[in-house]
């Protein structure tokens, strides 16, 4: 078999982050060694001897699959992002690697695959072989739940979501993935619609996304990171900057089943200026993370309930370390639909994308 | 017994229906058949005709007489109000008669006389009510007297001063109903018996909205069309307000934007259903806008969106694709995350509070009119209506929802705005007045 060269990376250039998968081969023998370029050499010690680069380059260690054997080799593979803002730099240090030099292919999805595109030519001598970002996704999705995540399940979900004392992280064995209706929250959200893996349609997306819940934060509270952002929302109460049903109809709006505890108008308090001079920058924070996450909850619902889908898989950035959305969107899919859907969550979380484009590095080697 | 100020009976009425102006005429039988007191055409005209006779047969009555015939014909005691108490804004319709003779006018208690000048010599009330005077309807026929209709608003949050402002005008005493509809109608309740002595006859809001909506677009007949859509929405030189005809309007997606949304689907005059909703509505908007631009007020809102430029704080498509995500088919100008470039402190330095203002509108119409296409879809609607004080004096968001849904339905979808925007609900509460609870 022909295989291609390496090293073998998976790039998805998103509108926030960029994520990219870096296969580490762990079966050199002696003689590979020996013959084994310095650059290459460079390049696979660099990468894998930090857990961040540069000043916002992180490698999620926790994510790292061991022993994968794939296309005849075995390694490790890892997951490394860093902000797309830092893309030239990125590009640069391509150039001074000469990483044009290991005439390899460089596997690239999401929208910045075709936005930099020239740059990476015109400034790192580099070609990419642009991809898809949705099918990247599924077959991303598809791979990594089929290899599993060392043993254990990927794939887990919520059990009691209403019940924040008695809420658990399950594991969740799927025999059949499909249909599923996958919703991809990253700077905006995607949602589609997966029948089978090669079989999949775009059903719609929103731009009250992840960018959305992170730039109305740094605005709101003055903050700089989705982990700043992330920690003031844990510590808010939303109630105090939304209106509620209750606030309204002084109980619930038993005519239509709303309770009172529903929010009928987010930030709905903020008109009024005593309330704005009362709230805290953690209530702002918590009230962005509820109002963008209960809105993509809102849409995926309707989502699963016109294309007939029970089963809603949530990927993307926006849940990284952020529990407080991943149990809400568990909570909303369960009560609104009283018990019909099911939400489910991927370990991977942001990552399928860049795995989707690895792959077809792969797929494209077995053709030679 | 008091008589306050209601004099005639049905056939005495008679007369003042071949006064009409022929277009309330117009065969609506749906709503005839809600407003069932309501001036039918050719009805009553076989009665003994004759203001003449009118008078004479009012001579002869006494109060009591007069109360008891009002009743019999179902007639309530003046004065007619509707009321929405609604998340943000309190709704008020209120409809003076101008056929008062002077016998009536005699006969009227000062604290009704005192209300009706009050209402209608002002244009605003206290600091923050106002009588929308483009909105009245003149020579209005209901429920066989002649009149006006007025539209007024205050914010919900004066409530304890219109209370206040009940009682002391004896409001109480003049018996009447208070129809009610809105959140506040339940949760002030208590507030408007204690305080002004005065029983709410609580209704649904969505039912009042329905109800309205049918009667208003029935009975404008003069002056700019209730009903209308935009052609060419974004289009600055070719874009115009054009009428449009909802003699024929089932189904229907009615789209209620308030502090929340409400969306609907209405199949006939009593088939409807709350299909879903949203909590990012106008409160929303008004919300953020305070705390993103400092500004206290709806107005101040949309005068600073008018002059922004949501591109500065959005991210586009193009921004992350270079271009158009082609194989989705979107286009580069479409907003891929709405405030997604305010997490780059550059950008946030650079920006203005007008492109604050824009962004915020802009984010919120866009998000309605999204669901708004999705609920089309599913209930297999093609005409759409929206409604709501979120949309008064907001071209703006009219227009980007009227080209949103055209955009995004490939023209399969119509937006359809009412004159009368964020009233209906107050109206369709004013039309319960002769039914009992």
């Amino acid at each position: 078999a022909h295989l291609k060269s390496f090293p073998w990376f998976g790039m998805d250039i998103g509108g926030t982050l960029v994520k990219l998968v870096y296969f580490e081969p762990k079966d050199i023998t002696a003689e590979e060694e020996q013959e084994e370029v310095e650059n290459l050499k460079s390049i696979r010690r660099y990468l894998t001897s930090n857990t961040a680069y540069g000043k916002t380059g992180v490698r999620d260690v926790h994510l790292e699959l061991h022993n994968l054997t794939i296309c005849g080799r075995t390694g490790n593979l890892h997951f490394i992002r860093f902000p797309t803002a830092a893309m030239h730099r990125f590009i640069q240090m391509g150039r001074d690697k000469h990483f044009s030099s290991l005439h390899t292919t460089l596997c690239a999805t999401g929208g910045g695959a075709y936005k930099f595109e020239n740059d990476f030519r015109t400034m790192a001598d580099l070609e990419l072989l642009k991809l898809d970002e949705l099918d990247c996704l599924i077959q991303g999705l598809l791979y990594i739940d089929s290899v599993g995540f060392n043993g254990h399940p990927e794939c887990y979900y919520f059990e009691n979501p209403s019940d924040t004392q008695n809420c658990i992280k399950r594991p969740c064995c799927l025999d059949n993935l499909f249909p599923m209706l996958l919703v991809n929250i990253g700077s905006g959200v995607s949602i589609l619609a997966v029948y089978a893996k090669d079989d999949y349609k775009r059903v719609t997306g929103t731009s009250l996304g992840g960018g959305t819940f992170l730039g109305l934060c740094c605005l709101l509270t003055g903050c700089e990171t989705f982990e700043e952002a992330l920690e003031m929302a844990s510590k808010g109460d939303s109630t105090n900057v939304d209106k509620l049903v209750k606030d309204i109809y002084g109980g619930d709006y038993q005519r239509f089943g709303l309770q009172g505890s529903a929010v009928a108008s987010s930030f709905g308090h903020m008109m009024s200026k005593e309330k704005r001079e009362s709230i805290s920058k953690e209530d702002l924070a918590r009230a962005t993370l509820v109002t963008i996450t209960n809105n993509i909850g809102s849409i995926a619902r309707m989502c699963a309930v016109n294309e007939k889908i029970e089963r809603v898989v949530f990927v993307g950035n926006f849940l990284r370390i952020n529990t407080v959305s991943t149990k809400l969107l568990a909570y909303a899919m369960d009560f609104w639909s009283k018990g019909q859907l099911r939400a489910l969550f991927l370990e991977h979380e942001g990552y399928f994308g860049a795995v989707g484009a690895f792959l077809e590095l792969l797929k494209s080697s077995d053709d030679a | 017994m008091e008589v306050n100020g209601f004099h005639c009976d049905g056939e005495g009425c008679a007369e003042e229906q071949e006064e009409e102006p022929k277009a309330l005429r117009r065969p609506r039988s749906k709503t005839e058949a809600s407003c069932s007191i309501m001036a039918t055409p050719g009805a009553d005209s076989a009665a003994a005709g004759g203001s003449a006779l009118r008078e004479q047969r009012m001579s002869k009555s006494t109060p009591a007489m007069l109360r008891l015939d009002s009743l019999k014909k179902n007639r309530p005691p003046f004065p007619w109000f509707g009321m929405d108490i609604g998340g943000t804004l309190v709704k008020l319709v209120y409809f003076e008669p101008k056929d008062i003779t002077a016998e009536e006018e005699q006969e009227e208690v000062d604290s009704l006389k005192s209300i009706r000048r009050y209402l209608t010599s002002h244009t605003a009330y206290g600091k923050t009510g106002i009588r929308d005077v483009h909105l009245e309807l003149s020579d209005l026929t209901l429920w066989g007297r002649k009149g006006n209709l007025h539209f007024i608003r205050f914010p919900t949050h004066e409530l304890p001063a219109f209370l206040q402002m009940g009682r002391d005008k004896h409001f109480s005493s003049l018996h009447t109903t208070l129809c009610a509809t809105g959140g506040g109608a339940f949760k002030y309740e208590d507030g408007f018996r204690t305080m002004a002595n005065l029983q709410l006859l609580k209704l649904d809001e969505l039912e009042c909205l329905i109800k309205g909506v049918l009667y208003i677009d029935s009975v404008v007949s003069s002056g700019p069309p209730e009903c209308y859509y935009f052609e060419h929405p974004t289009d600055p030189e070719r874009c115009e307000q054009k009428a449009y005809n909802l003699e024929n309007p089932y189904p229907l997606l009615l789209v209620n934007i308030g502090s929340g949304v409400s969306i609907l689907a209405v199949y006939s005059k009593d088939n409807y259903k709350r299909v879903t909703g949203t909590s990012l509505g106008g409160g929303t908007f008004l919300g953020l806008c305070c705390l993103l631009t400092g500004c206290s007020t709806f107005e101040e809102a949309l005068a600073m969106a008018t002059e922004g430029e949501s591109t500065h704080v959005d991210k586009l498509v193009k921004d992350i694709y270079g271009g158009d995500y082609e194989r989705f088919g979107l286009p580069g100008w479409a907003v891929a995350s709405s405030f997604g470039s305010m997490m780059c402190k550059e950008k946030r330095d650079s920006v203005s509070k007008e492109d604050l203002a824009r962004a915020t509108l802009v984010t919120i119409t866009n998000n309605i009119g999204s669901i708004t296409r999705m609920c089309a879809l599913n209930e297999n609607i093609e005409r759409v209506v929206f409604v709501g004080n979120f949309l008064r004096v907001n071209t703006l968001s009219m227009k980007l929802l009227a080209y949103a849904l055209d955009y995004w339905s490939k023209g399969q979808l119509k937006a359809l705005f009412l004159q009368h925007e964020g009233y209906f609900g107050a109206v369709g509460a004013l039309l319960e007045l002769p039914n009992p609870s």
